[in-house]
């Protein structure tokens, strides 16, 4: 399968060999890898589990765009990024994102550019269920146009919205 | 005419449906749309004025005109990784 073909959106487990595998590249010294894993706690609240969910229409064409846009940037010939979604317990991993360049100076900066525009700018909802039995969805960042906007607002995040109490 | 709107993420806890069908006039936008769906409840009106929407796998403005039979979607501020 090559490195375009496969979903950016999984609910399976994430598989970094899977990642890897066809992206090999002779012209690249560096490989940056990133997994982002469900860690137990969130703004002092004590975590139990996520959901992760995604309008995946909209999620497999922007990572795909995505990853395009910070391979030019950063002239790193590949990028790469999936996403989890459905029910992640404590230390799954939720993202895998792998970055080849020439040189690690700039394959480092593209994989942190490249997990940041991953989080903030592709529709995934993460709902968080902690230890008191209440859940809420992290308030992110919005997609509203620009031009749909009032002129002070701006990308903000992240607050807890939608709680539900125990 | 009708379009379908999928609630994605906390809007379908507003909504109350993860899928909505929702009859509009003709020449109708997606700011019609959401005034409609705003005067569900003070709740959905909140929600919706940080939502974003998708027609199809595209996200479109509020100013887009719609058309009968649309598969739009209701998209909340997003939190991946």
């Amino acid at each position: 399968m090559s490195t375009q073909d496969f979903p950016r959106i999984q609910s399976a487990p994430l598989s970094l060999d899977a990642l890897l595998t066809g992206s090999e590249r002779d012209d690249c010294g560096a490989l940056a890898i990133f997994a982002g894993t469900v860690r137990d706690h969130h703004e002092g609240r004590a975590v139990r589990a996520l959901t992760y969910s995604s309008y995946a229409r909209v999620a497999e064409k922007l990572i795909r765009e995505i990853e395009t846009e910070i391979a030019a940037r950063f002239n790193v010939p590949l990028c790469l990024a999936v996403h989890r979604v459905g029910a992640l317990a404590i230390g799954e991993t939720a993202i895998l994102a792998i970055a080849r360049g020439h040189h690690r100076a700039e394959t480092f900066a593209a994989m942190q550019a490249l997990v940041e525009a991953v989080k903030h700018r592709v529709p995934i909802w993460k709902e968080e269920f902690y230890t008191d039995g209440s859940s809420a969805f992290v308030n992110g960042c919005t997609l509203v146009a620009a031009e749909d906007l009032p002129p002070a607002e701006s990308r903000l995040h992240c607050t807890p919205t939608q709680s539900i109490e125990a | 005419m009708q379009v379908t709107v999928e609630c994605c993420g906390s809007t379908a806890r507003v909504a109350g449906s993860l899928s909505l069908r929702v009859s509009l006039a003709e020449g109708a936008s997606v700011r019609d749309l959401f005034v409609q769906l705003s005067a569900q409840s003070t709740e959905f009106a909140e929600v919706l004025a940080g939502c974003a929407c998708a027609r199809g796998d595209a996200i479109v403005p509020r100013g887009t005109v719609l058309t009968d039979g649309d598969e739009l979607a209701l998209l909340p501020p997003v939190a991946g990784g």
